[in-house]
């Protein structure tokens, strides 16, 4: 029985920058395993040490997600082996691209209890591609999974949903992408990344997938200009004052016109 | 009765020393782990940016083709700058250019660019631990400690920069002292590179590297600099950290005095901040530098203090990948000999006094002591700006002769002819 | 022919209006109730397929009937909303399709065969504009509930459904919240210390007859907030007349979600905080100070 999970190497576009013709710079930005992804590969762990199962990483991505590097930094985090498909018509992969490249490399993999991917990516944040993987699996998905245990030929599962939470029962594989606090995430120690040294790492070739669309234009997000007004907070109550009546004079406050 | 090494040498700090250390350690045959408490190496380094090249070149021969180099500097600029007022002096050389003796890197790109360079050469990079201490048993340093883990080695080596808590808290190294330091405050603001090279006047792949003194600093113990990068502008001051604490001022306002300068403000125009940071430097020249060897360790770079402020330039980086070089040949001579006693390992310190580290640090001992005289930050720059207003300022007024002018000058200044005289002689003795 | 996909609320106005400048007809999926189908059919929409009560069946297991539908309906464009299940189910229906699924939709057009989508990309920090021959799945924000016009007609169409079943429900907050639609939300942020120290902001927004929300830690990992008060890409999307965010860093995955914020007031004790920069008021200081202060000022007259 394996569990497989999905993670995506990739960088916060928090470090990136924007040109002024829209062009985003990811150079200066570092990559790491998705922020929630680790998540994942804790939870895949978890389920593989209760039930005795392999924990098998899975990413796809240009060149760079199959340096040792990346690679280390997945297995250190507990996974047993990894399968990566690295080509650079995956760069710019969108969700359904890479979902598709998943669910590929997912087809030549047997007996997998439960596919885990992460919450969302740090870069794309669709929370898209285990939905479109499970769609052309033809597998159950669920998303904001919180806890997961493997019964014979069945799945248990909690998860969120507003107001609440759920349990669920399913038969058969399923793609599952967990809540963001489904589980603590603990940073790798030197003796993890010497193991992850010494586990395999399998290279799986690209097949084409669908292209998204093509570029007309890009452009640096507009919204409303902002003020950027600095009240001064050496004196609390006068700093409020300020506030209040500049917000009075701008109509946003209760009773202001609508 | 010691357990096995899990490696012949243990590198904690994949900055420029360490990963130097490493790469050559690793092309010696030897395993060798390499360590950095950040998640991508480098992603924590910080550098004003101008790296002298030889040494480099030395060990990756193809290091101008391939590494991340931002652009060559062939322009070097000195700048007295004055309230309203700035002096310069222009230096340009197409050998420079030529030769590739300086160019400016950014550490963001360079540190991933050695540390792969390293893992080619099967050095096993751990990146994202923070190494806790160093291991030690019987006084000798047996690997290094890391949360839960321990890890062994022949000999480790600590290339964990200017604070080296590694050394400095098994009791091998004394805290630096406060006049030993300074603080770096950087930025780098994007712009694009046509409006680069027209404000440095410098061709495509060509740079200008910038030393300011005077007012960039408040008065304070220290310069500016301001040096060209292929798509951004380095921009930062290094302020003498007891000079600072006594004058009452934070590193960053004057650094927001220095951008808001209309000298650098008219550099740096239209351009966006990239990033900003903060980090020591080591500046107490030679003396700092102390012993670097013990029983299975050595130290290198920063953490061993070398690096060299001459008021015009920091050299630290090139004296990092010197003293790497040296400590490689020092460490696989003392595991081959199966010696990794202080004795064993001599040979890094005999390689490091005859190569230019050595010869260079030797060179500046006097620099720090002669760049604590605050004339150099207070006074000459206005000196040599009053002088040149009398030749330039026409203003309808009879001239006086070139001599009475800068006497005039000099006058107004308060500093005494034997005042000038004797720092231009500390000057020339200590740089 | 453009499809939307309904799953389980009817809160899709959004989709019918973008659904309705579009090129072609308008057809409905409606995944959940009979009564959820029979409100779409009257929204404006061309034609309503309905796949049956779910019972004990999770919405989600209705993927393969969706994208039977999308499959025989061939959509230039299908929309989806941003609710858990709406984004499976679009998702299906891109698999079916092999369509590209893009997010952060803003404008979309299309014309004789070609589709025009402007949407951001990479949490927001810029926009691109693309073109598409086949077809494309767009996540849009679902909106409130579309004013009654029209009756469409309403096909029942036995669904294949993926062997799973909801056997347990535990209800913990039983207030649902509609965050769009408040004229002025507080934003609270991890600068809180302690989860009681929440009562300070609930008195802010009180003071201002404005809705408590917060950024994602708050609401997953602390707990301390229901999920649906947290802003950002993958929270709620807001466009109020005035946000204070309050102990917020601003990070681009939270700032997404509250640029459309007509007056954004900004409380940090990090002078380089990322929020301030994007604020029309920035208050450099303690919130502990600041935000009781405010609180006061409002209450005067
Ligand atoms: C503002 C400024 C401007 C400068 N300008 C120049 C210049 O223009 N030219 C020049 O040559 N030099 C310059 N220097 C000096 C130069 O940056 C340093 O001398 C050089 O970086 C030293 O390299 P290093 O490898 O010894 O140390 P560092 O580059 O500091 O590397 C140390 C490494 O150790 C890691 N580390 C530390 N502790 C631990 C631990 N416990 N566990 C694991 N990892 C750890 C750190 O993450 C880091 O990667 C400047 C410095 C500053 C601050
Ligand atoms: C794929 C992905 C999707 C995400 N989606 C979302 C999302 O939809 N929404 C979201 O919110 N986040 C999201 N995040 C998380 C986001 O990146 C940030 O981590 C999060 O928004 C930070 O929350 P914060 O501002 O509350 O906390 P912090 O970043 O910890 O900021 C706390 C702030 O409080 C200030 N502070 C501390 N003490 C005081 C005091 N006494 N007075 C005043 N100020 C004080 C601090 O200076 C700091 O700026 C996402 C992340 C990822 C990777
Ligand atoms: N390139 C990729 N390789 C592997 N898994 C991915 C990739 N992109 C996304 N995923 C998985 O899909 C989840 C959601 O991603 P997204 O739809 O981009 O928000 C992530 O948390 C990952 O688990």
């Amino acid at each position: 029985m394996k569990i497989v999970v999905a993670y995506k190497w990739a960088a916060d576009p928090q470090e990136a920058t924007v040109a002024a013709d829209g062009q985003v710079d990811f150079s200066r930005a570092k990559s790491a395993v998705s922020d929630y992804d680790a998540v994942a590969i804790t939870v895949a762990r978890h389920l593989g040490d209760t039930h005795g199962a392999d924990v098998v990483g899975l990413t796809v991505g240009g060149p760079e997600v199959a340096t040792g590097l990346a690679t280390k930094a997945a297995l250190s985090r507990g996974l047993d082996a990894l399968m990566v498909v690295a080509d650079p018509a995956l760069t710019a992969a969108g969700s359904t691209g890479t979902a598709q490249a998943l669910a590929t490399a997912l087809a030549g993999v047997d007996d997998i209890a439960v596919l885990i991917t992460g919450d969302s990516s740090v870069d794309v944040g669709a929370k898209l591609v285990p939905a479109v993987v499970g769609g052309l699996l033809g597998w159950p998905v669920l998303t904001e999974v919180t806890a997961v245990a493997i019964e014979p030929g069945a799945l248990v599962v909690e998860r969120a949903v507003s107001g609440g939470t759920e349990q669920l029962r399913i038969d058969g594989p399923a793609v599952l992408a967990v809540a963001t606090d489904a589980a603590t995430v603990k940073a790798p120690g030197m003796k993890d990344v010497l193991a992850a040294a010494k586990k395999p790492v399998q290279q799986l070739p690209a097949d084409p997938v669908v292209a998204d669309g093509t570029l007309r234009s890009t452009a640096r997000l507009s919204g409303p200009a902002r003020r950027g007004i600095q009240i001064s907070t050496d004196d609390p109550a006068a700093a409020a004052a300020e506030l209040v009546s500049a917000l009075r004079a701008d109509g946003v406050l209760i009773g202001g016109q609508q | 009765m010691s357990a096995e090494p899990d490696f012949d040498v243990i590198v904690v700090g994949a900055g420029v020393a360490g990963c130097i250390t490493a790469y050559q350690l690793a092309g010696r045959g030897l395993s060798v782990a390499l360590i950095d408490r950040g998640e991508t190496p480098g992603a924590k380094n910080l550098s004003g940016g101008v790296l002298y090249t030889h040494p480099l070149q030395q060990v990756f021969p193809d290091f101008l083709q391939t590494a991340p180099i931002e652009r060559r500097i062939s322009r070097n600029q000195i700048c007295f700058l004055n309230q309203d007022s700035s002096v310069a002096i222009d230096y340009r050389d197409a050998r420079l250019d030529r030769d590739g003796t300086a160019v400016s890197v950014l550490r963001g790109r360079l540190d991933p660019w050695l540390a792969e360079r390293c893992e080619d050469a099967g050095v096993l990079v751990m990146p994202g631990v923070r190494v806790d201490s160093l291991l030690i048993e019987d006084g000798r340093v047996v690997g290094v400690v890391a949360g839960e883990d321990e890890l062994r080695a022949r000999v480790t080596v600590a290339a964990d920069g200017v604070n080296s808590f590694l050394a400095r808290d098994a009791g091998l190294r004394p805290a630096p002292q406060p006049h030993q330091l300074a603080v770096g405050v950087k930025a780098v603001v994007q712009l694009p590179s046509d409006i680069i090279e027209a404000r440095f006047g410098v061709d495509a792949l060509e740079g200008a590297a910038i030393a300011v003194v005077g007012d960039c600093t408040r008065g304070v113990g220290g310069g500016g600099f301001i040096y060209t990068n292929q798509g951004s502008i380095s921009v930062g001051v290094v302020l003498r950290l007891d000079d600072l604490t006594a004058k009452g001022l934070r590193s960053t306002e004057v650094f927001d005095g220095f951008l808001d300068h209309p000298y650098t403000e008219r550099l740096l125009r239209g351009g966006e901040l990239l990033e900003y940071g903060c980090h020591l430097v080591a500046e107490g020249g030679q003396a700092m530098v102390g012993e670097l060897v013990h029983h299975g360790l050595v130290i290198v770079g920063d953490a061993a203090g070398m690096t060299i402020n001459t008021g015009l330039t920091v050299r630290g980086m090139d004296l990092a990948a010197g003293a790497a070089i040296a400590a490689a040949v020092g460490v696989a001579e003392a595991i081959e000999t199966g010696d990794v006693t202080a004795a064993g390992l001599a040979g890094y310190p005999k390689a490091l006094a005859a190569g230019f580290v050595g010869q260079d640090l030797q060179t500046y001992a006097r620099a720090p002591k002669f760049l604590e005289n605050p004339r150099m930050y207070e006074s000459y720059g206005p000196l040599l700006a009053d002088a040149l207003h009398q030749v330039f300022g026409l203003d309808g007024s009879a001239r006086k002769p070139l001599r009475r002018v800068a006497m005039d000058a000099l006058k107004g200044s308060g500093i005494g002819v034997g005042t000038i005289v004797k720092d231009a002689w500390q000057g020339a003795r200590a740089l | 022919m453009n499809l939307i996909i309904v799953a389980g609320t009817a809160s899709v106005a959004n989709l019918v209006t973008t659904a309705a400048q579009l090129d072609g007809e308008t057809l409905a999926v409606v995944v959940g109730s009979r009564a959820v189908a029979e409100r779409i059919a009257t929204s404006g929409v061309d034609k309503v397929i309905w796949f049956g009560e779910p019972g004990d069946r999770p919405l989600e297991a209705f993927a393969p009937a969706v994208a039977q539908a999308a499959t025989a309906a061939r959509p230039q464009v299908v929309l989806g909303g941003r609710r858990p299940a709406e984004r499976v189910l679009l998702g299906a229906a891109a698999a079916a399709l092999r369509a590209p699924a893009l997010i952060d939709v803003k404008e979309v057009t299309s014309q004789a065969g070609t589709v025009m989508v402007t949407h951001g990309v990479n949490g927001g920090i810029a926009v691109t504009t693309r073109e598409f021959s086949g077809p494309v799945a767009l996540m849009v924000d679902g909106g409130g509930v579309a004013p009654v016009q029209g009756a469409a007609p309403i096909e029942e169409t036995p669904a294949a459904t993926l062997p799973m079943q909801v056997t347990a429900v535990q209800v913990t907050a039983v207030t649902e919240v509609d965050l769009a639609a408040a004229p002025r939300v507080v934003g609270a942020g991890r600068g809180l210390r302690a989860r009681e120290d929440l009562s300070i902001i609930e008195a802010l927004a009180a003071a201002l007859e404005a809705e408590l929300a917060c950024t994602r830690p708050l609401a997953e990992g602390l707990d301390w907030l229901p999920r649906d008060r947290y802003l950002g890409v993958s929270g709620q999307h807001i466009a109020p007349r005035l946000y204070v965010a309050v102990g917020v860093s601003g990070q681009l995955q939270h700032l997404a979600g509250v640029r459309s914020a007509e007056t954004i007031v900004a409380i940090n004790s990090d002078p380089k905080a990322p929020v301030l920069a994007e604020a029309d008021y920035a208050l450099v200081g303690d919130l502990y100070e600041l935000v009781p202060a405010i609180t006061a000022a409002l209450e005067q007259p």
